[in-house]
């Protein structure tokens, strides 16, 4: 590949893809805001999952709280 | 305490202030990537959201501006992947700001399609680097790679553009006599 292949590729996409304003027309605090309000931080569900299998199998087999006590 | 230890604590008003002096560079450099300014705003909110959401990792002596380039770019590149090449390319034309007498519309549309055609990766080093004409040191650093890893998928970037454009040129000519 030549410096030529990436000068005329460079011509190329320059033409196909004309420029874009990049100047941001308005202020976004307000949506950065809203966004923070109403995505509080949420548990997903794999881990309510994780936790349910968790509680089930010590409802099931309790001499398993000793061998998880050890563990923590 | 300076501002960005108070973000880094949480405060609301210090992340304010950092928004506010960082949002155009942001969304200025979102927009090369995605060339769509709707979906630029979008993708600036969410990058100032995830900041604001893992500003406990974030170090109070780092590069604020860095770090927020490096999310928004991992953003811009998740958009490109998700995106179809044939929705972006409508996008594109209807978007075009002024006729060119030098290169046909057929060919325009050519170079877009193959351009949108190429992998997420390659075609943001390749609108960065060869489009913008941003340094490779500037990419690297948004891409969180080294520069060679930049010079190569532009590399790869051109190979294809250049193998596509000699079969639409191919085509062209046939077509044509």
């Amino acid at each position: 590949m030549s410096e030529h292949d990436e000068r005329e590729i460079r011509e190329a996409l320059k033409q196909a893809f004309p420029p874009i304003n990049r100047e941001l027309g308005r202020d976004l605090w307000p949506a950065v805001l809203r966004k923070l309000a109403a995505r509080p931080t949420r548990v997903p569900w794999y881990d309510w999952a994780l936790i349910g299998v968790s509680a089930g199998v010590l409802l099931f087999f309790p001499q398993l709280i000793l061998v998880f006590a050890y563990h923590l | 305490m300076d501002l960005l230890q108070r973000f880094a604590l949480g405060e609301i008003d210090a992340f304010e202030t950092l928004v506010r002096q960082f949002q155009g560079e942001v969304y200025g450099w979102i927009v090369r990537v995605v060339r769509d300014p709707g979906v630029a705003e979008d993708l600036t909110v969410e990058t100032f959201w995830r900041m604001y959401r893992a500003r406990t990792q974030f170090r109070a002596e780092g590069n604020f501006a860095g770090w927020a380039r490096r999310i928004a770019t991992n953003l811009a590149l998740d958009h490109l992947k998700r995106r179809r090449p044939e929705q972006s390319l409508v996008d594109e034309l209807a978007g075009e700001a002024r006729p060119d007498p030098v290169l046909r519309r057929e060919m325009r549309e050519g170079i877009q399609r193959a351009f949108r055609g190429l992998p997420a990766k390659l075609q943001v080093a390749a609108t960065l680097a060869l489009v913008e004409e941003r340094p490779y040191e500037e990419i690297a650093e948004a891409l969180g790679t080294s520069v060679g890893a930049v010079k190569l998928r532009v590399f790869r970037a051109v190979r294809i553009l250049r193998k596509r454009l000699d079969r639409f040129r191919s085509q062209d000519l046939v077509e044509r006599t």
